[in-house]
C-alpha cells in the first residue's frame, strides 16, 4: 500500500499519508500482496491495468488453476459445503445470503439417482445480469478471467450434485458473452465439463461422479431478470415475471427441479476457499460491531462517479468509504467535496454527507440507515450534485422496470416518478412531497404485498434521498399552507 | 416494458415468402439448442436472438415460424419476445446507438452526449435516421459505470464518452457495418 502511494502522489504530503494510513487498518493486509479475485486480472493497487488480457485455459492452469477443483474432487461433497458454511461466505448479488446455508437447502439425492440421468436433474443459475446501476463488479470476471467463474461453477455443481449449469449473462454484454463461449470451449476440451469432465473422472475420489454441463443463456435487456425467480423464468422462455415464494427454487426452481442459484463473484470465491482452506477466508474482512454475522473475505468494489480514479478494487470488507475514495481512488474530482453516495447499487438508498465514514460491510444497513451492502459499488456524488435530480433520475429506473405484477409496485413507481419531475421542474408542493414520502414508505415495506424486491428497492432508494436530503427538496417545493381557524398565546380564550 | 397493449387481433401480419428462419439456424436450433433445456420453450430467448440478430429485429412472420419449431402457441413466443427490450419488434437502423442514461453516467455527462447524438444525427431519442443507417436509444446502466458516460454502439462499448468523439465513433460503426 505505502508503495502504491509513493508511485501514484510523488512527495506530494507524504509523511502525513503514511502516518496516518499507520493508524488504521490497511484493507489490503490479510490478502499477502495479491488479489484473490484478481490475482489473474491487474487491478490497482496491486497491478497496471495495461497489463490485463484474457487468461485463456493454459495460462490459468500454468497459475494454478482448477487446483481448487482437483482438491474439492479428494473432499466429499458434504463436507464442501459444510466448509464453505463455515467460511460465512455471504452472496455477493446483493442479498448477501449465506451461500453454504442456501445449498442445504436442496433435497437430498436419493439412492440410485444420478444427476442427469433419466430425467433426473438438478440445476444451477449462475446470475450474471447485473443491471444495478452504478454496478459493474462482475463484469470485471467475465472480461479477462472465465475460468476463474467456471472452476466455481464446478465446485458448486460438485458439492451440491448440480448437473446443469446456465450462466444468464445480460443481453448487453456481447463481449463477455463471447468470452464465456469460448472458456467453455476450452473447458469442455479440456475435460473440466462434459462425458469426460473431471467430475465424471477418476479425479472425482469422494463423490458421485456424473456429467456436469455448462451453457451460456443471453438475456434480453430486462433488470427484472436479476431477481432469482425473475431470472428463472426467463431461463425457462417466459416473461421475468418473478415468482410467488415459497416454493424456493432450491426445491423447486428451474423447469420445477431444484436449484441453486448464485451471483458470479460469489462462485469465484470458491476456489481458493477450498484451496486455502475457510480459516484462511475468515482472516480478510471484518467481524460484525452491532452484533451481526460476520463480514468475511474479499469483496470487488466498484467506484463511479465524481472520484479522480474509477473503477473495480478488490479489497477486505469493512473499508470505510472515504478511505476508499481518498486512497484509492485519488480522491474526489477537481478537488470538490463529498457530499454523498450510492450505498451499493440505486436499490440501497444514499450514504449522506455525514456518513463519509461508513464502513462498507454486511453491517452498512443497520448502522447507516440504508437497505444494505447490495452489489458494494457505489457511485459517488461531489457538492455540486443535485439530489432532487439523483432522485428522478432513480425514480425514473425503477418506474421503467417494474415488471407491472403487483400494484403498489407498479402504479407506485409511476407516481412517484411524475411526482419527482413535478419537484424537479419546481411545479411542486410540500404536500408532493409528503405524498411523494408516503407513497416511497408504503411500497414494499409491508412484507407481502408484493412478490419481489424491487419494491422495497424502489422505497428505499428515494426515501433515504428525500430524507437525508430534506433541505434540497423543500428549497424546491412551493409551501403549501393549510389554514388552522385556531388562536394561540395570550390571546386565546377557553 | 410489459405491458404492451395492441389491437394484435386485427393487425395484418405482412409475410414473405422467404422463411426469416433459415435452414442453418434451423439445424442451430434444433441440433445445439434444443438439447440444453428440459422443455422447448426453454429454447425461445435463444431463437428470438438469433432473429434479432440476423434482421434487427423480429418480423411476426418470424415469430410464428420459431412456434413452428418450438411447438409453441404464437402467442406465447409474442408475450416473450414483446417483453424484453433487446428484441424489437418493428425494424430499426443499421446500427443502434445506446446511451446509457443511469445514475454514475448522467452525472458525469450523459446528456451532452446524448444531445451530440441527437444533433449529429438530426434525430431524437428512439427515432431512426431517413437512411436507415441509426437508431438511437437510451438504456439503463450498461455495467460500464465507472467508465461514464458510457455508448453501446451494436456491440462495442465505448467507455469516457466526450460530446466531441460522437462524430468519429457513428463513423467507425458505419465503417464496420452490419446488424445486430
Ligand atoms: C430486483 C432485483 C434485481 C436483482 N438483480 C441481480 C443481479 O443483477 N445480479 C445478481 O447477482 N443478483 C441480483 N439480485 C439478487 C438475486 O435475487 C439473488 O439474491 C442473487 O443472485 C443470489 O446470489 P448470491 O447469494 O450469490 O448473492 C437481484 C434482486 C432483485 C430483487
Ligand atoms: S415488486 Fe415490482 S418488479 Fe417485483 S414482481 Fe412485483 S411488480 Fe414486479
Ligand atoms: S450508470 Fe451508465 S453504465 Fe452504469
Amino acid at each position: 500500500m505505502d508503495s502504491f502511494v509513493r508511485r501514484r502522489r510523488p512527495g506530494v504530503g507524504l509523511e502525513k499519508r503514511t502516518q496516518s494510513m499507520a493508524d488504521r487498518r490497511l484493507f489490503t493486509e490479510n490478502m499477502g500482496g495479491r488479489g484473490i479475485l484478481t490475482q489473474r486480472i491487474p487491478t490497482k493497487p496491486f497491478g497496471d491495468l495495461k497489463d490485463r488480457h484474457i487468461v485463456g485455459y493454459d495460462e490459468y492452469v500454468k497459475t494454478g488453476g482448477y487446483e481448487g477443483l482437483r482438491k474439492a474432487l479428494t473432499i466429499a461433497p458434504d463436507d464442501i459445503t459444510e466448509s464453505v458454511k463455515k467460511s460465512v461466505l455471504r452472496g455477493r448479488g446483493g442479498a448477501g445470503f449465506p451461500t453454504g446455508v442456501k445449498w442445504t437447502f436442496l433435497p437430498k439425492v436419493e439412492e440410485g439417482q444420478v444427476p442427469g440421468v433419466d430425467g433426473f436433474h438438478r440445476y444451477l443459475a449462475i446470475n450474471a445480469d447485473e443491471s444495478e446501476p452504478g454496478t459493474f463488479k462482475d463484469r470485471l470476471l467475465m472480461d479477462f478471467d472465465p475460468h476463474l467463474m467456471l472452476e466455481g461453477i464446478a465446485i458448486c455443481c460438485y458439492a451440491c450434485r448440480l448437473d446443469r449449469a446456465y450462466i444468464y449473462i445480460r443481453g448487453e454484454y456481447h463481449h463477455q458473452a463471447h468470452v464465456l463461449e469460448q472458456a467453455i470451449a476450452e473447458a469442455y476440451e479440456h475435460g473440466i465439463f462434459g462425458e469426460k469432465g473431471l467430475i465424471n473422472s477418476d479425479a472425482n475420489t469422494a463423490g458421485q461422479r456424473f456429467q456436469v454441463d455448462c451453457y451460456v443463456h443471453r438475456g434480453a435487456g430486462a433488470y427484472i431478470c436479476g431477481e432469482e425467480t425473475g431470472l428463472l423464468e426467463s431461463l425457462e422462455g417466459k416473461r421475468g415475471w418473478p415468482r410467488i415464494k415459497p416454493p424456493f427454487p432450491a426445491v423447486k426452481g428451474l423447469f420445477g427441479k431444484p436449484t441453486v442459484i448464485n451471483n458470479v463473484e460469489t462462485l469465484c470465491h470458491l476456489p481458493s476457499i477450498i484451496e486455502n482452506g475457510h480459516e484462511w477466508f475468515c482472516k480478510q474482512g471484518v467481524e460484525s460491531t452491532v452484533g451481526g454475522p460476520p463480514s468475511f473475505g474479499t469483496k470487488l468494489i466498484g467506484v463511479s462517479g465524481h472520484v479522480n480514479d474509477p473503477g473495480v478494487f478488490e479489497l477486505e470488507l469493512g473499508i470505510p468509504l472515504r478511505t476508499l475514495v481518498e486512497e484509492y481512488c485519488g480522491g474526489m474530482r477537481g478537488g470538490k467535496k463529498y457530499k454523498a453516495a450510492i450505498a451499493g447499487g440505486v436499490s440501497m438508498g444514499v450514504l449522506g454527507t455525514d456518513q463519509y465514514e461508513a464502513e462498507l460491510d454486511f453491517d452498512i444497513g443497520r448502522k447507516y440507515n440504508v437497505l444494505g451492502l447490495g452489489t458494494a459499488c457505489p457511485t459517488v456524488f461531489d457538492e455540486d450534485t443535485d439530489m432532487v435530480a439523483v432522485a428522478r433520475n432513480v425514480a425514473r429506473f425503477f418506474k421503467h422496470e417494474s415488471c407491472g405484477q403487483c400494484t403498489p409496485c407498479r402504479e407506485g413507481s409511476g407516481w412517484l416518478y411524475q411526482l419527482l419531475c413535478r419537484i424537479e421542474e419546481g411545479d411542486g408542493k410540500t404536500k408532493d412531497l409528503d405524498l411523494a414520502l408516503e407513497v416511497a414508505t408504503s411500497m414494499g415495506s409491508m412484507p407481502g404485498t408484493t412478490i419481489c424486491g424491487l419494491a422495497d428497492g424502489n422505497n428505499w432508494s428515494l426515501r433515504t434521498i428525500m430524507n437525508k436530503f430534506r433541505d434540497e427538496f423543500e428549497d424546491r417545493v412551493e409551501r403549501s399552507f393549510v389554514p388552522v381557524k385556531m388562536t394561540v398565546g395570550a390571546a386565546a380564550k377557553d | 416494458m410489459a405491458w404492451i397493449t395492441k389491437p394484435s387481433a386485427t393487425t395484418k401480419i405482412s409475410k414473405r415468402d422467404e422463411p426469416y428462419l433459415t435452414e442453418a439456424m434451423r439445424e442451430e436450433l434444433t441440433g445445439k439448442i434444443l438439447p440444453r433445456y428440459e422443455t422447448k420453450h426453454g429454447a425461445l430467448l435463444p431463437a428470438l436472438h438469433m432473429i434479432q440478430h440476423a434482421y434487427g429485429w423480429v418480423p411476426h412472420q418470424a415469430m410464428l415460424e420459431i412456434a413452428g419449431v418450438l411447438e409453441l402457441p404464437p402467442a406465447e413466443v409474442l408475450d416473450t419476445a414483446s417483453f424484453y427490450e433487446e428484441y424489437w419488434l418493428r425494424p430499426k437502423g443499421k446500427h443502434t446507438v445506446a446511451v446509457c442514461r443511469s445514475i454514475a453516467c448522467e452525472f458525469c455527462g450523459q446528456p451532452e452526449i446524448t444531445q451530440a447524438v441527437m444533433k449529429h444525427l438530426g434525430i431524437e431519442v428512439g427515432e431512426t435516421t431517413d437512411d436507415d443507417e441509426f437508431t438511437l436509444v437510451e438504456l439503463e446502466c450498461l455495467g460500464a459505470c465507472g467508465g461514464a458516460p458510457a455508448v453501446l454502439i451494436d456491440e462495442t462499448l465505448h467507455e469516457f464518452v466526450k460530446p466531441g468523439d460522437i462524430a468519429g465513433l457513428l463513423d467507425e460503426a458505419k465503417k464496420a457495418g452490419g446488424h445486430h
